[in-house]
C-alpha cells in the first residue's frame, strides 16, 4: 500500500472541459457587455430621463408652467419646452415648436391622464410619460430641419395619430 | 485502499465547504447591495449641477458674489418688488423657513437666504432696503440683490433656470422658484411645481438632509453616502 501523499483528489463535480469553457465565456461576455454599456453611457453623455418632479395630475393643467404649455426662452439660446401629452383626444399640446439652430432645449413633459411616450425622431430624446411625474431631458439642436416626435407607447385608439414637430430654423 | 478512500473523501469535503462559503459571501454581498438600493437606509439630495457664478449688488450697495456664499447653504428665490400675491406667498415661505430653522439643530451648518430681483430698473439697492424693512427681514441672513439686466437674464434664466419675462405692463410674468445650493456651489434642490407638501416643509426637510450629510459623511462613512448618491437614494 504505497499511496502517494501528494495525489490530488478527484473534483467532486465533473465538468466537461467544453462546458467549463462556455461557462467562462458566458461570464466574460456578461462582464464585457456591462462594461461596454457603462463606458458608452459615460463617454457619449447618455442621460437617463429622470423623474424631474412629482406633480398632481389632476391640477397639472391648471397650475404652474403646464397651465400654458409651450416653448419659453430662459436666456439667449437656452429654451425650455413644456409639453402635455393628452390622451383624451390623443394629441400633444403644443403640436409644434420652433427654435433657432444652436439652441439648447430642455423638455418637460407630463400627462394628465394615461401613460404616453415621447420619441424625437433622429435624436436620442426618448422618454416615457407617466401621469403624476414630469419627465425631463436636455438636448442641443445644431442641425436645421424638421424633427417629428411621436407617442411610442400605446395609449388608446388614437395613439397612431399622436405626434408633433420640432422645427429648427437656420 | 480504505485509507486512500478516506483521505480523498475528506479532501472533496473540504473543497465543497470552501465553495459554499464563497457562494454565501457573494450572495450576501449582492443581496446587501440590492437591499441598500431598494430600502434606501440613507437619503441624500441629488447633485443637480453647478450653480452659476455671479457678482451682484445687495440692499446696502455692497458687492455680493457667489464666492461669498462658499461654505454656506443658500436658499435663493427670484422676484421683483412690484409684484403682488405671488411674491407675498414666496416671502411667507421664506419667513417660515427662517423661523423654523431657529428651532432646528443643523450641527452648526450656516444657512443664508438670497432674494434676487430681476427688475433692476425699479429695484435699486434703496428700494430693496425698504422692501427688506417692510418684510421685517433679518438682513444678516436674508439678503436682497440685483444686477445688470442682461447678466440677470443669463444668471436667473440660464443659470438657475427660473423663467421670467416682462409682461408689457410694467410687471413680470414668472415661475415662483426656490433653488437650494450647498456650500460647494452645487444645486441640490429646486422648488417650483405645485405639489401636495408645502414648499416650506420640503425645503426644511431637505436642509436637514443636507446638514446630516455634511455632518456624517466623513471618513469611511463618506463611501456609504457616495453609494446613496450612486443608487439615487433621494429624499422625497
Amino acid at each position: 500500500m504505497t499511496t502517494p501523499p501528494s495525489q490530488t483528489p478527484e473534483p467532486s463535480v465533473h465538468i466537461d472541459p467544453y462546458e467549463r469553457g462556455w461557462i467562462i465565456a458566458a461570464i466574460v461576455m456578461l462582464v464585457v457587455f456591462a462594461l461596454a454599456v457603462a463606458v458608452a453611457s459615460y463617454s457619449l453623455g447618455i442621460q437617463l430621463p429622470s423623474p424631474e418632479a412629482r406633480v398632481d395630475p389632476n391640477t397639472i393643467s391648471s397650475t404652474g408652467p403646464f397651465a400654458n404649455p409651450g416653448l419659453r426662452e430662459l436666456a439667449p439660446g437656452r429654451y425650455e419646452a413644456y409639453i402635455l401629452a393628452i390622451g383624451q383626444g390623443w394629441y400633444f399640446n403644443p403640436r409644434e415648436i420652433t427654435v433657432p439652430a444652436g439652441s439648447e432645449v430642455t423638455f418637460y413633459i407630463t400627462s394628465p391622464d394615461v401613460q404616453h411616450g415621447f420619441k424625437l425622431e433622429g435624436t436620442n430624446v426618448n422618454m416615457m410619460i407617466v401621469p403624476g411625474q414630469v419627465s425631463s431631458l436636455t438636448r442641443r439642436f445644431d442641425e436645421p430641419g424638421e424633427y417629428n416626435w411621436v407617442c411610442h407607447e400605446y395609449c388608446g385608439t388614437g395613439h397612431a395619430a399622436m405626434y408633433g414637430t420640432l422645427i429648427v430654423t437656420p | 485502499m480504505a485509507v486512500q478512500a478516506a483521505t480523498s473523501g475528506r479532501g472533496t469535503d473540504r473543497r465543497f465547504h470552501w465553495w459554499w462559503i464563497l457562494l454565501v459571501i457573494g450572495v450576501l454581498l449582492v443581496a446587501g447591495v440590492f437591499a441598500f438600493a431598494i430600502f434606501q437606509p440613507i437619503k441624500v439630495l441629488p447633485r443637480m449641477r453647478l450653480a452659476p457664478g455671479f457678482t451682484l449688488v445687495d440692499q446696502n450697495g455692497q458687492r455680493l458674489t457667489s464666492e461669498d456664499m462658499r461654505g454656506t447653504v443658500v436658499l435663493y428665490n427670484f422676484l421683483y418688488t412690484g409684484c403682488g400675491d405671488e411674491c407675498d406667498r414666496m416671502n411667507a415661505t421664506m419667513q417660515e423657513v427662517q423661523q423654523r430653522l431657529h428651532d432646528t439643530d443643523l450641527g452648526g451648518l450656516p444657512v443664508e437666504f438670497v432674494t434676487i430681483s430681476f427688475d433692476p430698473a425699479n429695484d435699486t439697492p434703496e428700494t430693496l432696503q425698504r422692501y427688506a424693512e417692510s418684510l421685517g427681514a433679518d438682513t444678516n441672513q436674508w439678503r436682497f440683490a440685483t444686477g445688470e439686466e442682461d447678466r440677470l437674464k443669463q444668471l436667473i434664466g440660464g443659470g438657475f433656470e427660473a423663467y421670467y419675462t416682462p409682461d408689457g405692463a410694467g410687471g413680470f410674468q414668472f415661475d415662483p422658484t426656490f433653488v437650494l445650493v450647498d456650500g460647494w456651489g452645487i444645486i441640490r434642490g429646486k422648488y417650483r411645481y405645485q405639489v401636495a407638501v408645502p414648499d416650506a416643509d420640503r425645503i426644511l426637510r431637505h436642509i436637514g438632509v443636507l446638514a446630516e450629510e455634511v455632518q456624517k459623511a466623513t471618513g469611511p462613512n463618506k463611501l456609504i453616502y457616495e453609494a446613496a448618491h450612486l443608487f439615487l437614494c433621494y429624499a422625497p
